[in-house]
């Protein structure tokens, strides 16, 4: 089969773009995650959630992600397999000279990336599309005429989930109460918001989600700095100003990931 | 001092290769690493014990660039900014075991021993690393103003001396501190923009086309250029390529 001709440097500059694309939303899921550590039963975060699983132009953006993300996986790998080629006889003595770790690692944190992803969708991701069991919320006009109207739905929410007439949500239901209501009338859609914070009540999840963390934090590390120079922005002038930078960057996106995952744990 | 050499042994091109093991001994620590190694040859020829080793070497004195031996893992050895050359016994511990290795790159095959050909870095040159004007006197210095950071970045670049430790020590085999070197050192200077776009496209299809890798910056290329060239010419290398997307219109 001929794979189309894309020039070496075109295809690193296609990676690096993805890739920037990718940080950009790091960022911005990170900073959106901060939501989940307001005490408000979701309020927040679920309207923040259900802005971005309902508006067009942020699905059709969503698509843009998924390809983004499955774009910069392939050509990475096809990069990775040509320049194997390119040293078909390996030397007896592993290499000594002083280089930047990060790089010689980003395709394996690359395809660990991937795999935490998969974790990660599992627990998120495809409660929206779906395919795996979670925590919903149950919307109605006013949980408090509920109360009179539907007084069967009212008392199985009351029993099986949580409330506020206040602030006029149901929320924290099971997969099992999901068809009870949507019988009842009500409009149901996961509830990110009590899905993270028992995921992150699990000892054994937050540690795989630092792993997760850690991982991307070289992957990052590596990456900002790279796109730059696979642009040609890398210059004498603010070459150090870029890797500082890129430093400032990862830690800020990593910690905010960690910091809302710990924090869960430790009831904040 | 004495030593313990695993030397790469090949008989031509096609054969298989393997190490061979020599122990060496009363070097002088201020012997240079091809003095040691033509002192090995004299034994070897003297004693009957094998064809000497075959190595690419010159000048002696840095400035060629047709030395290079993979010594322990390090393209040109355990120094930095410097050819295999012009290092030094020294730089060793007395009864080291010494490993060296030809460069490994597909676009430069093994021809005997520790030699390989590298004329794959003439094709590249080739390709378009010139300035194709034929015409003309050569010019007065001073008749064309370049500022002195201008020249110095073009001086810098222009310093390689085309060894190939960068494809070497490049876990890609990529060779783009090489191309980003000799792009620089014409782009930098006036004479040399005009052509500045279709150079640069013809000396990364070719470098693609003989087979190296690409760039993905881990920067050992730097770590071990002996003319200590800077990365900033890869990223130049990279801008040079994008202006080049357009920079090639033609009516």
């Amino acid at each position: 089969m001929n794979l189309p001709k894309i020039h070496s440097i075109s295809k690193k500059i296609l990676v690096g773009a993805l890739g920037a694309f990718l940080s950009f939303f790091l960022l911005f899921h990170a900073s959106a995650n901060l939501l989940i550590l307001r005490h408000d039963g979701g309020e927040w975060y679920n309207a923040f959630c259900h802005f971005m699983g309902t508006y067009l132009i942020v699905k059709v953006m969503e698509i843009g992600l998924i390809a983004a993300l499955l774009l910069h996986v392939v050509l990475a790998i096809w990069l990775a397999v040509t320049n194997k080629m390119a040293r078909p006889k390996g030397y007896h003595k592993p290499q000594r000279s002083k280089t930047h770790t990060g790089s010689k690692l980003q395709v394996w944190t690359g395809i660990l990336i991937f795999a935490c992803l998969i974790m990660h969708f599992t627990d998120f991701y495809f409660v929206k599309i779906g395919l795996v069991k979670g925590k919903y919320l149950a919307k109605t006009e006013d949980v408090v005429a509920l109360k009179t109207t539907q007084p069967d739905a009212f008392n199985y929410a009351e029993q099986h989930g949580e409330y506020s007439a206040k602030e006029n949500w149901l929320t924290n239901f099971d997969k099992e109460d999901k068809a009870v209501l949507e019988a009842a009338g009500l409009e149901v859609e996961p509830d990110f918001y009590h899905q993270a914070r028992e995921k992150f009540k699990v000892l054994h999840i937050i540690i795989a989600y630092l792993v997760f963390f850690t991982v991307v934090w070289f992957h990052l590390r590596h990456g900002f700095a790279a796109v730059f120079q696979t642009f040609g922005l890398y210059n004498y002038k603010y070459g150090k100003a870029i890797e500082v930078l890129g430093q400032i960057y990862t830690w800020v996106v990593c910690l905010m990931f960690a910091v809302v995952v710990i924090g869960v744990y430790f009831g904040l | 001092m004495k030593f313990t050499l695993h030397i790469w042994r090949q008989e031509n091109a096609r054969a298989k290769g393997h190490f061979e093991t020599y122990p060496l001994e009363g070097i002088s620590p201020d012997c240079s690493f091809l003095e040691m190694l033509d002192i090995l040859n004299e034994q070897l020829i003297n004693d009957h014990i094998a064809h000497p080793v075959c190595f690419d070497n010159d000048c002696r004195e840095g400035i060629c660039g047709m030395c290079g031996l993979y010594i322990n893992g390090r393209p040109h050895g355990n120094d930095d900014g410097i050819t295999t050359c012009q290092l030094h016994m020294r730089k060793f511990h007395d009864g080291d075991d010494i490993w060296i290795e030809p460069w490994r790159a597909k676009p430069f095959p093994v021809i005997r021993d520790l030699v390989v050909d590298r004329s794959a870095f003439d094709k590249i040159i080739q390709a378009g690393g010139y300035i194709s004007t034929t015409t003309g006197g050569v010019p007065d210095a001073n008749t064309i103003p370049i500022p002195k950071h201008k020249a110095d970045m073009a001086m810098d670049a222009a310093s390689c001396i085309g060894c190939g430790a960068c494809v070497a020590a490049c876990k890609n085999a990529s060779a783009m501190l090489f191309v980003g070197a000799k792009v620089s050192h014409l782009a930098l200077l006036p004479q040399g923009q005009i052509e500045a776009a279709d150079r640069v496209h013809k000396m990364v299809c070719k470098m693609d086309e003989l087979g190296f890798g690409s760039c993905t910056n881990t920067y050992a290329c730097e770590a071990e250029c002996p003319k200590l060239i800077k990365r900033q010419n890869i990223s130049r290398l990279n801008r040079q390529w994008i202006g080049a997307l357009f920079g090639r219109d033609r009516k």
